[in-house]
């Protein structure tokens, strides 16, 4: 129980329209004015609601409540970005949650992928990019491969021709050239080294 | 005139946050050029957050404070109210210790993985444009941050240019310049292509497309990319799997296409 601060009846009569107005008069005391009571109110009203909005997603109440704190945070502190002429209270909020749950879900899956929400949603942006110079990835001309094909050995190059540029099974090419499969295969091991190799000496 | 858009279904899903992130960049980046998308976005919004917030009754019943009893929900235990309750209590009154964001040194706190000290000395603006050959290209907000993680450009064949966007490992991201006459060897894909463009027209043999389209292709897809106006045309594309070459000479490249059109 929090001391100083009067906990709110529910809000749960309010109509959705006198609700946004409220709301949106709540987050401006807010930013203006650090109004605690006025946050306690929006709290009171989107905590829960957000809280089942989490468990759906994030499936488990640890992260549902993360998910909950966090919103609720950037609200607190980043009441002067909402602006009621772009959108209600719950727009921004929903927003904000789905931000939120888009980068939990990326870190939780492990995914390395340099993507945040920010750049997708920017509506809590205040940031500038940063500039990380990416390294040069290997690059591969058609002229290059042709080139370097043609300094393989006659017998691999016979074996990737048929493979590369006429489409053929290895199989097929085995039957052809009346070898083992096995030799074909070989082959094409060895070329597609030899070519890889020759790939890296060239850079 | 923009002519292809991503399907309904693919705005939704980017609404909801479920796309890939790679996708959702793609769908983010065309957003920012297509106005009739982004008043579809806005509108589904609107209508996913007052779903949740405003017309969904049952979690009305369990405000953070003041809920009946009588009212609660039976799959509910009264112990997992009170202790949701009191764990309400404790968050809001850690939530309002908290400092603003503009008393926080001017720094914000942010969940991405950006840091301030990363923030580019550079200028602004030099990190909107995209430069090749002399001619300056403005790219979408969705993509500005990754023109500095963009290598170089290297010319592929003919006048076909590329330079990678190193987006982590989700698939592999490139711009492509196609200068006049310019065309990617026929192709088809492992995975799935997604290509925005940003700057000009090509066509492919099954279509025509204008600056904006978003163009998705798979596995079902074969095409030849060509540029045939005088400008040449930039792309932005995400494939998730080397692509396919189907013809020609072209096909040597594909045990390299994981080097290559990656």
């Amino acid at each position: 129980m929090l001391v100083g601060i009067p906990l709110e009846q529910s809000n749960s009569a309010i109509k959705p329209k006198e609700c946004a107005v409220e709301m949106s008069d709540y987050l401006v005391a807010v930013a203006d004015k650090r109004c605690k009571r006025s946050f306690s109110r929006v709290f009171n009203y989107f905590a829960p609601r957000l809280r089942s909005y989490a468990l759906k997603q994030m499936g488990n109440e640890a992260l549902a409540m993360e998910l909950v704190q966090d919103t609720m945070s950037n609200v607190w502190q980043k009441a002067h970005l909402f602006n009621a002429e772009k959108g209600s209270p719950s727009t921004w909020i929903f927003t904000i949650a789905r931000n939120i749950r888009f980068d939990m879900l990326r870190k939780l899956q492990n995914r390395k992928e340099d993507v945040c929400s920010d750049d997708l949603w920017p509506v809590l942006c205040e940031q500038t990019a940063d500039l990380n110079e990416a390294p040069l990835d290997e690059q591969v001309t058609l002229e290059q491969i042709g080139h370097l094909f043609e300094a393989l050995p006659s017998k691999q190059q016979a074996v990737i021709e048929s493979i590369y540029i006429d489409g053929k099974s290895q199989q097929e090419v085995a039957d052809e050239l009346e070898i083992p499969l096995g030799t074909v295969k070989s082959r094409t091991r060895l070329a597609l080294q030899r070519l890889k190799g020759m790939l890296h000496d060239s850079e | 005139m923009i002519r292809f858009h991503p399907s309904n279904q693919q705005l939704v899903n980017f609404v909801e946050g479920s796309l890939s992130p790679a996708v959702s960049i793609m769908v983010s980046a065309h957003c920012d050029m297509c106005p009739l998308c982004q008043r579809v976005v806005e509108v589904e919004t609107e209508r996913l957050a007052s779903e949740l917030f405003e017309e969904n009754l049952l979690p009305a019943r369990e405000e953070a404070s003041g809920f009946s009893f009588a009212d609660a929900s039976p799959r509910y235990s009264t112990s997992s109210l009170v202790s949701s309750s009191s764990m309400f209590d404790n968050m809001l009154a850690n939530i309002i210790q908290m400092p603003d964001a503009k008393s926080v040194d001017g720094k914000i706190q942010s969940r991405g993985t950006r840091s301030p000290a990363n923030v580019s000395s550079g200028s602004e603006a030099d990190t909107h444009k995209i430069e090749l050959d002399g001619r300056v290209f403005t790219v979408p907000r969705t993509l500005r941050r990754y023109v500095g993680k963009t290598g170089n450009w290297s010319s592929l064949v003919g006048k076909l240019w590329q330079a990678p966007v190193d987006l982590g490992n989700q698939g592999v991201a490139n711009f492509i310049f196609m200068g006049q006459g310019g065309s990617v060897p026929e192709h088809t894909h492992r995975g799935t292509e997604y290509t925005l463009v940003i700057d000009g027209e090509f066509s492919d043999g099954l279509n025509k497309y204008d600056t904006g389209d978003f163009i998705f292709m798979d596995g079902q897809n074969t095409h030849t990319p060509r540029a045939d106006a005088k400008d040449g045309c930039l792309v932005f594309s995400i494939v998730d799997q080397p692509l396919h070459f189907t013809s020609g000479i072209a096909r040597l490249l594909n045990p390299f296409s994981h080097l290559f059109f990656r």
